[in-house]
């Protein structure tokens, strides 16, 4: 730009400026005069005419203040702005000729700071004007009782709209997940805010307005790239979101003259975690404090925490679990242990979504490779082959290819948590409409377990948690009765033991009378006497259907509601139940599944030229017996002796007709496997070992065949059937009763 | 009746509960003449296919922001000098001082009163006669 051209820009502003009217400036024409200005100081600073731009930027700045209307004292401002032109002029005039030196510019540029508050050489602050809280308060006040009592569709179309606009929040935010550098996702979720917040401020929902206007400024940060897209600003949005919602729900509750419900959310702290979030920072807002941690988990009452809180703030520097022990309301162990917790949720474990599908996919394929190396290694050519780093490549990639299998079963397994959270909360329903108080205890929590299996064993454990709070644990005025808290507690508990999960689920209820499930078994035909039978074997009686469905039971033994169901679905799972139980102190159900429905742990066994797996875990021994141990008893077929017990022969190579190596038990090796109703033994020619197969399922046409639970392809690439204890132990029996059985078929 | 109030006024909001409050408040001044868009696409079609004496604008919109409309109608030859008024939330400073930089005729902020909103038009309305 040209001194002539800056010179004509000056006087073009000068003219205009002279032929206002009546002394004040609207905002086109401010508009107007900031475009001029903004060009001089363009000029300016490219002519390096330092006052000039100077000024003409203090210009700008009372202009902007007037347009914002900030400005008090309109007749000096108008007075300053003129006098601010004449300058320029001066200026720019004299600096054609050497410069201007004039004090008459820091005189000016006084006056301008007194006007604008703040010296305009400084870089513009930019950003929000902060408007003064109180009096805006007020007039909001005013507005709203205005507007609710002229308008209620208004108030009606805002709910509407308002929750379909955070449903929107909550589709794109997952969006932006996915995508943090997506301007037009952040913008999506901006701007439902930025509504909610523009109507709310009409209708006077102060609350609303305030936490959307919150929401709203921490995006703008994400907006204005000063802030990235973590995942703590993401579940802040999305708490933001429920809370609206949850807000929204109350205003349209009070509309329709219902109760409000009550709102859950903590509407300060996460007022409190928005701000701390616009600094960048969050971890003093997300771990969970020990307390609270403490009250969760049922160890202290909230009074307590209460009290001790305060004493702590008495003397600052004891921590609140110092605290809690010295006062002997928890054990120091209670206390580190939350303290872990707490650490493991500053712990922040990034992570992505896959399709499950894709999941199974790629298990099932690292499934086939495994077993393809296995079979490569065994192939003769390879073991033939004498060369040692071929060698050592190979025990190389058999190391990588089951490190690999490891990591893609982990890929699967997910904490038992979530199972127990939703156990936690059915407790929490059942118990307030049974009228009776029920504590929650968890413990393994994050005991891993595979996906698929967290749904199939949901159903059975809400059996086995309903039976306890509806049947265990008693009535407050019988608890009382019984020297008990009135408050009973149900305990949940996962920990690994071998292949499998074990999930205990105790209550310190009444528990179970023997005399009655006994008295009720006799009568039922089902058992002849007691004798022979240990406890565990009649508590195990209310697992059977005839005994569980009968009405009675449930005053028998406090357990009635299809505790055979129960049953049916741990075995379906291949898992295991066991009963413990005192009376009067209250009953613990042991269950035990397998950690994946994926693999299982099996004994590989030789009947002539079959291959069988049978799963370790039904395994009670394995022995070659004496000649005199095996006998045959009248009405029971053969038996083997083992450890002083006559068990059951079954006779593999029979059942399946295939000609053995050996027939007789002492030349041959007896597999003792569990059963529901005791133990028998597997008479099979060899054991070959112990390996992990994948389970491959049977199709559906021989779904049902008995005996066999499914295939897997063995190390060698050859196929070996998964045997089913039970479904054998049926088939024996069956075929126990020689032609009878068959022709009654 | 004042002749002003039969101008035909153009309310631009994305959000619908927005425009129904602007436009119950325009009723409370006496305007009746009222038409929206939900955001600026929609209203410079409606601008360039239909007479419209008036444009009240909200800033945060899809498709077509505010100062987008308010740029394309300035540079427009014949929408050129339509009386433009924008509806910011909160004084944002940077917005505000943009807005009138593109020629905006006029700013509001949210929440307004009938009275406030009234002022405003009439103040405009009687700059361009």
């Amino acid at each position: 730009m040209s001194h002539d051209q800056l010179m004509n820009l000056i006087d073009s502003i000068a003219s205009d400026f002279l032929f206002l009217e009546d002394q004040d400036v609207d905002i086109p024409t401010a508009g107007k005069f900031l475009n001029q200005l903004d060009a001089i100081i363009r000029g300016a600073e490219a002519l390096k005419i330092e006052h000039l731009s100077c000024v003409a930027r203090g210009l700008s700045r009372l202009l902007e203040k007037k347009i914002l209307d900030e400005v008090k004292d309109t007749e000096t401002a108008f007075a300053t702005f003129e006098k601010g032109i004449t300058i320029m002029q001066e200026i720019d005039r004299s600096s054609g000729k050497g410069g201007y030196q004039g004090a008459d510019i820091s005189g000016f540029m006084e006056s301008l700071v007194c006007l604008i508050g703040a010296a305009p050489v400084l870089e513009a602050q930019g950003g929000m004007v902060e408007t003064s809280a109180a009096p805006d308060n007020e007039s909001n006040v005013e507005l709203e009782n205005k507007v609710e009592i002229q308008d209620e569709s208004l108030l009606r179309d805002f709910i509407v709209e308002g929750l379909e606009y955070i449903n929107e929040i909550e589709v794109n935010i997952l969006n932006l997940e996915q995508d943090p550098g997506n301007k037009d996702c952040v913008n999506s979720i901006f701007r439902p805010f930025h509504s909610i917040k523009g109507v709310a401020s009409f209708l006077n929902l102060e609350n609303i307005r305030a936490l959307a206007h919150d929401l709203e400024s921490l995006l703008d940060k994400v907006r204005n790239n000063e802030l990235s897209v973590t995942a703590q600003v993401i579940d802040i949005i999305l708490d933001g979101a429920d809370a609206l919602k949850a807000m929204i729900g109350r205003v349209r509750d009070r509309m329709e003259g219902r109760a409000e419900a009550t709102l859950e959310i903590d509407l300060p702290a996460l007022e409190q975690r928005i701000r701390f979030a616009q600094q960048g920072k969050y971890e003093q807002s997300e771990p969970k404090k020990i307390g609270a941690i403490l009250v969760e988990d049922g160890l202290i009452s909230e009074d307590a925490l209460e009290a001790s809180l305060e004493l702590t703030k008495k003397a600052p520097d004891i921590k609140i679990g110092e605290a809690l022990i010295a006062e002997g309301k928890v054990t120091p162990r209670q206390v580190s242990q939350a303290l872990r917790k707490q650490m493991s949720q500053v712990v922040d474990v990034t992570s992505i979504r896959v399709d499950t599908r894709k999941l199974d996919d790629l298990i099932d394929m690292i499934g086939e490779l495994v077993i393809t190396q296995s079979m490569v290694r065994q192939s003769p050519i390879v073991l033939s082959n004498m060369d040692r780093k071929f060698f050592r490549d190979i025990s190389q990639l058999s190391s990588i290819t089951s490190e690999l299998q490891r990591t893609s079963t982990s890929l699967r397994m997910i904490p038992i948590k979530q199972t127990f959270q939703r156990m936690s909360r059915l407790v929490r329903d059942l118990s307030r409409s049974a009228g009776k108080s029920v504590n929650v205890v968890t413990e393994g929590e994050d005991t891993e377990i595979d996906r698929n299996m967290v749904e199939e064993i949901y159903n059975p454990l809400v059996h086995l948690i309903r039976n306890a709070v509806d049947h265990g644990i008693e009535a407050p005025e019988e608890r009382t009765k019984a020297g008990k808290g009135e408050t009973g507690t149900i305990q949940m508990k996962a920990y690994h033991k071998g292949g499998n999960i074990l999930i205990e689920i105790s209550d310190d209820g009444k528990g179970l009378s023997k005399e009655k499930i006994l008295n009720k078994a006799i009568n039922n035909g089902t058992v002849a006497s007691a004798a022979g039978l240990s406890d565990q074997d009649i508590y195990r009686f209310i697992l059977l259907p005839g005994l569980s469905t009968a009405e009675k039971i449930t005053d028998v033994s406090g357990r009635g509601v299809g505790m055979d169901v129960v049953k049916q679905a741990v075995d379906k799972l291949r898992g295991k139940i066991e009963i413990n139980s005192r009376y009067g102190f209250g009953t613990t159900f042991v269950t035990s599944f397998p950690l994946t429905l994926a693999i299982i742990d099996g004994m590989i066994v030789r009947v002539g030229r079959e291959k069988y797996i049978v799963p370790t875990t039904a395994i009670r021994r394995l022995l070659r017996p004496n000649k005199e141990y095996y006998n045959t008893v009248i009405g029971r077929g053969e038996v083997i002796n083992v450890m002083g017990k006559l068990l059951p022969l079954v006779r593999l190579h029979d059942l399946f007709d295939i000609e053995p190596d050996c027939r007789n038990p002492w030349e041959a090796t007896i597999v003792v496997v569990d059963g529901e109703n005791g133990a028998k033994c597997l008479l099979v020619d060899e054991i070959l070992g112990q390996e992990e197969v994948v389970i491959k399922g049977l199709s559906e046409s021989l779904r049902h065949v008995k005996g066999v639970s499914g295939g897997a392809i063995l190390g060698d690439g050859n196929i070996g059937l998964i045997l089913d204890p039970e479904g054998l132990f049926e088939l024996s029996e069956l075929q126990g009763f020689g032609g009878n059985g068959e022709k009654k078929n | 009746m004042d002749v002003s109030k039969k101008i035909k006024i153009l309310v631009v909001d994305d959000f619908a509960t927005m425009r129904k409050v602007i436009r119950n408040l325009l009723k409370q001044s006496g305007y009746e003449n009222i038409t929206e868009a939900e955001d600026g696409v929609v209203a410079m079609n409606m601008l360039k296919s239909t007479k419209i004496d008036f444009v009240i604008s909200d800033w945060n919109m899809p498709n077509m922001t505010g100062i987008e409309l308010l740029k394309a109608v300035r540079s427009d030859n014949e929408l050129g000098s339509m009386p433009f008024l924008m509806v910011t939330a909160e004084s944002l400073k940077d917005n505000v001082v943009e807005a009138v930089k593109a020629g905006v005729s006029n700013y509001i902020v949210k929440p307004f009163t009938a009275e406030v909103l009234g002022e405003k038009i009439d103040k405009i309305l009687e700059n361009i006669k």
